[in-house]
């Protein structure tokens, strides 16, 4: 028996309540089996998404995250995800410009009739993910911060 | 009397304003804000090329809104941020009228149209250190990036000075004093710093107008407007958005377009 | 745990633990959450405090039975548990309703619409802008697929909205602006001056035989008859009054005239008449402006309006309409003469991307085969030609319609387009290709050119958008809120539509319409309060002298799909304003907190979804 342990990426997903959280339902209706790494979090709508609790993710010990909602025009709100799109293109310009590693931080539109793509959106990032390795850069800093 | 002591005392005797907010001679060399209520005092006015804070960081603040009607002596730096104040809401451009003064010439302004024609006649300039320290920055790996702002972040102390220099920064409570929850570390540990100017920096987003009063306010002497000026530059490049050109412009952040960019989409 | 002893499980756990929160791990929320909050409030306990982990959907049915999926599950729980800490007892919000519907556009679609909401007993408002009801169906000479003649089956309705003491009508009349929300809305109507005082007139006509001025084009006949400065559009105009068209009555331009005053038996002549402004409370609003067709210059390869015998399809409506300047003959626009060869365009702009109508007409193909069927009916010795892309005649009795069309009354059907119509010799040509027959080129000539033109959106159909604050697509026609599920209504809540203001639709897709929408309305109207989610969202309030933490840029306000932020105004004693700030009309708030997520001092916050409870969910899982 060995005892090497695989790295197991811890993840969470951010997602809208509306599509990809009904996507996800749907994964299970349909008995597609996918990664456990991944917590979620339901949220009325991509809009409502915070980056602050990305960041927050983040630095208490999260090695990826996850956003998703509903593919453009299919917003249950008709306009949060275009809101949220807009959103995520300024912190993911500042997270570069910062030097955070981007490769952690995945956006996808899963709709509730998705659910082979939600099981292939989470087998893809977790397996991304595990190469990467555990997230330091922000625990380094919290590290340092409570040093 | 230079023309802009002319002028500002032509305001206060008219009526036309009841307070100038100007520069006057400071200590060590240093100017200050002054803030000239009687015609005789307009001797206390200077403009020259010390005079780079943005002065219209004091227009949102209620005790000198109570002073009545006021006229500000603006860089064109400080004329995009009153530009960008009413177009939030935060100053109402009845109330105020613009001395603008440049190396040149000082012109009031007294209408929104008036401020805006002006601020697309004077266009953002970056200073050279800044420039310089964007190029190295685009040349950089995202890790040397990271030890870049690590390293220029640890510097920070958390004194707020950028906060209290930015015309933007108007909020009744900023997130970093929130703590049910708290969103940024009080202490200014790494986590704690990185947090508050990643945080400042979305805030700037499409607002920023690139004043450089943050920076210059920096004791630290941290390149710190560079993070907001990249939030909204990004802001301008992906949507077309430049801050401080329009008074009634929309949020350029909290709009969209059906078009917007989402290569990074899956 | 649904079933009924599991409920009873929870109730009793509630009553006897006195418990402040309930977590059920179990099934999605979207299975199973309104079962699981209604067993909580009946056990006293607040809805709201009620969540569900989703260990099924999301865990069991997904992950193989190993300890990383029990980790899992523990987590899925336990972060409910720090959101459940946190909820707070939250409660249905209940607003006034205004139990008065106003209707836009007085066309079919606003005839059947306001017909249905007033006979389900409440009250309507029915304003028009034209001096009559009737919209363009009033202008149609018989209907497909059946051939009724359009005015006998609606005139019966314009007389019975005029007559409904439900019914308030105000035509020649525009929206001008509408504020307020759902159930609560404030329109402000402009009555244009009809330069008439309609209680004394008795509609006898007196006035318009006394004009002099009788050559204008009538636009109730499509340009194709003339009118009076004084006119009724049409004799069975509802109502039955005239009006001066005061930019072309002699007196209006010059000063002087006045015939039709002295002529009138009832002095009910006004020329001093202002516009009225009327205020109204509704509590919601039928959209149903109807359309238009494209216009004449949008056509200069087919010759419209360079060639008079090139008319468009609402042209030759009027000629075969027995109401119309030709009495329902067929006769040409150019000398009189009864023409022996028709050929009808289909799709004359839509389906065009080059002119900029991508789409399809949807009522062109039905009302082509209809033309040409009558004109063979009409002119039993003439031929009726007709070039076309696809016959679409999908609809009950539609298909046969065509066929009976092509078959039995034996119109020519040429697939291909038309690349110009041009004269030689005194004689229209209309040149095109047969594309059946390989693309052959073919040459007809015609003695009237009849154009299924591309029905648009109303010029004007933006500013009346922007004004009752609903979407419009790229063609201008109104959005609605969903394409498949919402058809009706439009993301302003409290605002539905109804016939072609929305998109191009026949009479009975209209009609059909106008009742959903109806019903719609009589829906809302059914209570005197309306009940909404308290999941949205809310502007924090503090103690003076900040009041809150909202700063006042109205970020928040270009989020918002649903035009929820307001702003408010705080006062001192004084009536002095002391600070601005963003508040959310519960009314009309959806709860998508798009706005919660771009307030920088994070004033704002989402009932249900706050930030404390998804901060603590997030600390907890790293916990």
């Amino acid at each position: 028996m060995t005892t090497e342990l695989t790295f197991e990426p811890k993840i969470v997903a951010f997602v809208c309540n509306w599509c990809t959280y009904a996507g996800a339902d749907l994964t299970g209706t349909s008995r597609i089996a996918y990664a456990s790494n991944v917590r979620i979090m339901r949220f009325p709508c991509t809009g409502r998404i915070d980056y602050n609790l990305v960041l927050k993710a983040l630095e208490q010990g999260a090695d990826g995250i996850l956003i998703s909602g509903c593919h453009p025009n299919d917003c249950h709100y008709s306009t949060g995800n275009f809101h949220a799109r807009r959103r995520w293109v300024v912190f993911r310009h500042m997270m570069e410009y910062m030097g955070f590693d981007l490769r952690r931080v995945k956006f996808a539109w899963v709709s509730a009739a998705e659910g082979a793509k939600w099981a292939e959106v989470v087998n893809t990032t977790v397996r991304e993910i595990r190469e990467l390795g555990p997230a330091t850069e922000y625990t380094e800093l919290h590290r340092k911060g409570v040093a | 009397m230079s023309a802009l002591q002319v002028q500002a005392g032509e305001l206060l005797a008219s009526g036309k304003a009841e307070v100038v907010i100007g520069y006057g001679e400071g200590t060590r060399g240093r100017v200050r804000p002054v803030f000239v209520r009687t015609r005789a005092d307009v001797s206390l006015l200077v403009f020259d090329g010390r005079c780079t804070a943005n002065l219209t960081v004091y227009l949102a603040k209620p005790e000198v809104g109570r002073m009545g009607k006021a006229a500000i002596v603006a860089t064109p730096g400080a004329v995009r941020s009153l530009i960008q104040l009413i177009a939030e809401h935060q100053v109402d451009p009845g109330e105020v009228v613009v001395l603008a003064a440049d190396d040149d010439a000082v012109t009031l302004l007294t209408d929104p149209a008036a401020l805006e024609a002006y601020a697309a006649a004077h266009p953002v300039t970056i200073p050279p250190e800044a420039k310089a320290v964007t190029e190295s920055l685009a040349r950089m790996s995202a890790q040397e990036r990271r030890a870049f702002w690590d390293a220029e972040l640890s510097r920070c102390f958390k004194c707020y000075a950028c906060r209290s220099a930015c015309a933007l920064c108007y909020c009744t409570r900023c997130i970093t004093d929130m703590n049910q929850p708290q969103w940024v570390c009080v202490a200014p540990h790494a986590l704690g710093v990185m947090e508050w100017h990643l945080n400042r920096a979305m805030h700037m987003a499409g607002r920023c107008v690139q004043c450089g009063s943050c920076t210059s306010a920096c004791p630290a002497g941290i390149p710190i407007g560079l993070l907001a000026m990249e939030a909204s530059r990004s802001v301008e490049k992906e949507f077309g958005a430049q801050a401080g050109l329009r008074c009634d412009a929309p949020p350029a952040l909290s709009s969209f377009a059906a078009d917007d960019r989402e290569s990074f989409i899956l | 745990m649904c079933s009924d002893p599991g409920q009873n499980m929870i109730k009793s756990a509630i009553k006897e633990k006195n418990l402040t929160g309930v977590v059920v791990a179990a099934c999605s929320p979207r299975m199973h959450e309104p079962t699981f909050r209604r067993a909580c409030a009946e056990a006293g306990l607040n809805p709201f405090l009620c969540e569900m982990a989703n260990l099924r959907e999301q865990c069991s049915w997904v992950h193989p039975r190993t300890d990383a999926t029990t980790e899992k599950a523990i987590d899925i729980v336990s972060m409910l548990v720090a959101k459940v800490k946190r909820n707070a007892p939250l409660f249905p919000i209940k607003v006034p309703v205004t139990r008065t519907a106003l209707v836009i556009g007085g066309g079919i679609a606003g005839i059947q619409s306001a017909l249905d909401i007033a006979n389900a007993g409440r009250q309507v408002v029915l304003v028009e802008r034209e001096p009559s009801i009737g919209g363009h169906m009033s202008q149609l000479s018989e209907t497909f697929p059946t051939l009724d003649c359009s005015q006998c089956i609606l005139t019966p309705r314009m007389v019975e909205v005029a007559q409904h003491p439900n019914i308030t009508l105000h035509t020649y009349a525009e929206v001008e602006s509408l504020s307020g929300f759902i159930g609560n809305f404030t329109a402000r109507i402009r009555k244009k001056a009809r330069s008439i005082d309609e209680r004394s007139c008795t509609g006898c006509g007196e006035c318009v035989t006394a004009c002099p001025i009788k050559k204008i084009p009538s636009e109730f006949n499509a340009g194709l008859g003339l009118r009076s400065a004084i006119y009724v559009p049409f004799p069975q105009a509802v109502p039955n009054k005239p009006v001066i068209d005061r930019g072309r009555c002699t007196y209006f331009q010059k000063g002087k005239c006045r015939f039709c005053e002295t002529k009138c038996p009832a002095k009910a002549i006004r020329f001093d008449q202002q516009d009225e402004i009327l205020d109204i409370a509704v509590g919601a609003v039928v959209v149903s402006t109807g359309f238009t067709v494209v216009e004449t210059s949008f056509f200069p390869e087919y010759g419209y309006g360079l060639y008079k015998d090139v008319i468009t399809g609402l042209q030759f409506e009027r000629l075969l309409s027995a109401s119309g300047p030709t009495l329902g003959e067929v006769r040409r626009p150019s000398d009189g003469k009864t023409p022996k060869n028709v050929v009808f365009l289909a799709c004359a702009g839509s389906r065009d991307p080059a002119k900029g109508i991508e789409y399809c007409s949807k009522i062109c193909c039905m009302y082509t085969a209809k033309h040409a069927m009558l004109y063979r009916h009409k002119v039993p010795d003439g031929d009726a030609t007709v070039f076309y892309m696809d016959i679409r005649a999908a609809g009950k009795g539609y298909d046969e319609f065509v066929r009976r069309a092509i078959e039995d009354d034996e119109v020519r059907y040429i697939r291909g387009r038309v690349s110009r119509v041009f004269e030689r010799q005194g004689k229209l040509v209309v040149k095109g290709a047969d594309t059946l027959l390989g693309g052959q080129q073919v040459e007809i000539e015609a003695d009237l050119v009849v154009l299924a033109s591309a029905a648009v959106a109303n010029p004007g159909a933006e500013e009346l958008a922007q004004r009752l604050h609903v979407s419009y697509d790229g063609h201008s026609f109104f959005s609605e809120a969903h394409p498949k599920l919402r058809p009706v209504e439009t993301n302003s809540a409290g605002i539905f539509l109804a016939g072609a203001c929305q998109a191009p639709k026949d009479i009975p897709e209209s009609v059909g319409q106008a009742s959903a929408a109806a019903s719609k309305v009589v829906g809302l109207f059914s209570c005197e309060e309306l009940t909404r989610e308290p999941v949205i969202a809310v502007v924090n309030r503090t103690a003076p002298p900040a009041y809150s933490t909202c700063a006042g840029c109205f970020m928040c306000r270009s989020a918002c799909p649903f035009n929820a932020i307001e702003s408010e105004e705080i006062k001192g004693r004084d009536g002095q304003i002391l600070k601005t700030l963003a508040r959310v009309n519960p009314g009309l708030c959806q709860g998508c907190g798009t706005c919660v997520a771009f307030c920088r001092s994070k004033a704002i916050d989402l009932q249900g979804f706050t930030h404390e409870q998804m901060y603590a969910q997030v600390m907890d899982l790293f916990a």
